[in-house]
């Protein structure tokens, strides 16, 4: 227990002594977990609200690839893109491997179905009259995308936060395609991972604490948001 | 002058039963037309179409002569204003929700502010502009709704049942407001209600719907069964009828056309019924009576009837009339 309360304390002791080396960790995984949640987030949302909007053949289909994909673990998606980026793969001479742009790409594979799916249970769970209202009032098929988002932009906020959770706490495309390299790839919980096994537990502890403290500061906005939005 | 609509051979489907089926309507433009029906004749749905929210599944819909196919463009969206039965208002101020009508119409910024200003005074709404859409009042609700739908300035304003759940100020506010319209030039308005009086008081011309099909016979004394052998069956009575048409299921019977007696009649009246008199209803200048007889009849007679008669509730009375008065459709 003592081990504990000790690494404990060394670790609060860390954050508060703005280790410029934990911050830049911490600044690369915001970084690259944003970046991510913007790109999937331009593109999952209005694809999901477009698949919510319209019936067509294949959407079922569409929907159980969707869950599926939701499920799918990160080790794959590193794997199958450790594939297309590796020297030897189709995407090599992109040069890609080992750099926080493979770890972008990677997180936003992952995390686009979770937007995806929210974005579609966000326009479903919406009033049943918006999209009438809207067609009868003279939107066209954009500007009825466009309207139905901002309608729903709560919705789409929360979708948005929580793709940018999953990113974030994303660690095994992270270490397969960016390769844990201090100072350029090395995020949160690829250094976690790290430190812990090489036995600086504190260390590992305090970028844990902070992982935390990021999660529920997100939440706590969002919650906010809601609450001022009543 | 061209006709706002005209409908041909439309048929809808509603969880796999027919909910319109129209083989020809003209609505007329310049007019306020009141769309009588119970509820579920298909009203709201014969609204939708006309609004082009919803599509036919068969049939041809032409807006001022032209043919409808696919989606209306800019200039024809421009001129329907449309208001469900129960109007949703986007989150925002009433201004707001104005100003997004006159955006997603592609009216340039320069116009919006005089347009929505005429709008909320024709609606009598200028004191809710800043308010918030969802502290509004129902009657207040409609009203802005009602901005929000003409502020473009339409030619056609479709409301689905506009007077549903009013107070007697708002309805009467609401009444002024469609009437204020209609009396523009050229201005079409159609709106839906079950409620057949307040749909004559303020109408034109009626379109009348049973079961999803329009139909010449007032909305009373409406009956579905089965007719065979000019003999229609509602499953508790059978009334006479010259029509052969085995594939109908409706009959109506104008409630003018029925002799009330106290006694049976001795006549060439094919149909005759007696039951007990249920309810008494004074109507503007006449008297509407409702007999059980097995099915529940409605008759229109004079006051002046209703005193000779001296009739009162529970007693038994006799209906007589014609085959001839019985609409089959």
């Amino acid at each position: 227990m003592n081990y504990f309360i000790d690494s404990l304390s060394a670790a609060i002791e860390l954050i508060f002594s703005f280790d410029p080396d934990i911050y830049q960790i911490v600044f690369t995984s915001v970084l690259i977990s944003i970046t991510a949640a913007i790109i999937a987030a331009s593109l999952a949302i209005p694809a999901g609200v477009t698949m919510a909007l319209n019936n067509f053949h294949g959407k079922a289909f569409i929907q159980h690839l969707l869950n599926t994909l939701m499920a799918m673990p990160t080790v794959v998606i590193g794997l199958l893109l450790y594939g297309l980026f590796s020297r030897l793969g189709p995407l090599g001479h992109w040069g890609l491997l080992y750099t926080p742009t493979a770890i972008i790409i990677a997180e936003a594979i992952l995390i686009f179905p979770i937007m995806m799916n929210l974005s579609i249970t966000a326009v479903k769970s919406a009033d049943p009259r918006l999209v009438p209202t809207l067609i009868s009032l003279g939107a066209r098929p954009t500007s009825l995308i466009i309207n139905v988002i901002r309608t729903t932009r709560l919705a789409m906020l929360a979708a948005f936060v929580t793709g940018f959770g999953r990113a974030i706490g994303e660690v095994g495309a992270a270490m397969m395609l960016g390769g844990n390299i201090e100072g350029f790839t090395r995020t949160m919980t690829t250094a976690i991972a790290l430190e812990t096994s090489k036995g600086d537990f504190e260390l590992g502890l305090a970028l844990g604490l902070l992982l935390l403290i990021i999660a529920f500061a997100l939440n706590f906005i969002l919650s906010w948001l809601y609450s001022r939005n009543d | 002058m061209t006709n706002a609509y005209q409908l041909t051979n439309i048929k809808l489907s509603y969880q796999r039963r027919l909910a319109l089926d129209i083989p020809s309507l003209t609505i007329p433009t310049g007019k306020c037309i009141a769309l009588l029906g119970e509820n579920g004749a298909g009203k709201s749905t014969l609204l939708k179409l006309l609004a082009f929210t919803s599509r036919a599944d068969k049939g041809e819909i032409s807006l001022f002569g032209q043919s409808i196919q696919s989606s209306l463009n800019s200039i024809q969206r421009q001129k329907i204003g449309f208001v469900d039965q129960h109007p949703y208002l986007l989150p925002g101020t009433v201004e707001a929700n104005i100003k997004l009508a006159l955006k997603l119409q592609d009216i340039p910024v320069q116009e919006h502010q005089p347009l929505i200003q005429l709008a909320l005074e024709q609606t009598k709404t200028s004191h809710l502009a800043q308010k918030q859409s969802n502290t509004l009042s129902g009657g207040e609700l409609k009203r802005v709704a009602i901005a929000r739908a003409i502020v473009y300035q339409p030619d056609i304003l479709l409301l689905d049942e506009p007077f549903s759940h009013l107070d007697q100020h708002h309805m009467q506010l609401l009444e002024e407001l469609i009437l204020d319209f209609a009396k523009q030039k050229n201005k079409t308005v159609v709106f839906s209600s079950h409620d057949r009086l307040q749909g004559m008081a303020i109408s034109d011309e009626i379109i009348n719907l049973v079961a999803g099909q329009t139909t010449a016979s007032p909305l009373l004394n409406v009956f579905h069964g089965t007719l065979s052998e000019h003999l229609f069956d509602t499953g508790k009575i059978q009334v006479h009828s010259t029509s052969t048409q085995t594939e109908s299921h409706h009959i109506a019977i104008d409630p003018r056309e029925i002799i009330l007696s106290a006694q049976p009649l001795q006549s060439s009246m094919r149909n005759s019924f007696s039951g007990r008199l249920i309810l008494i209803a004074e109507e503007e200048e006449s008297v509407r009576l409702t007999v059980d007889c097995g099915e529940s009849f409605h008759v229109i007679i004079s006051p002046e009837s209703l005193n000779n008669l001296n009739l009162s509730l529970g007693k038994t009375v006799c209906l007589s009339f014609k085959s001839t008065a019985v609409t089959v459709f």
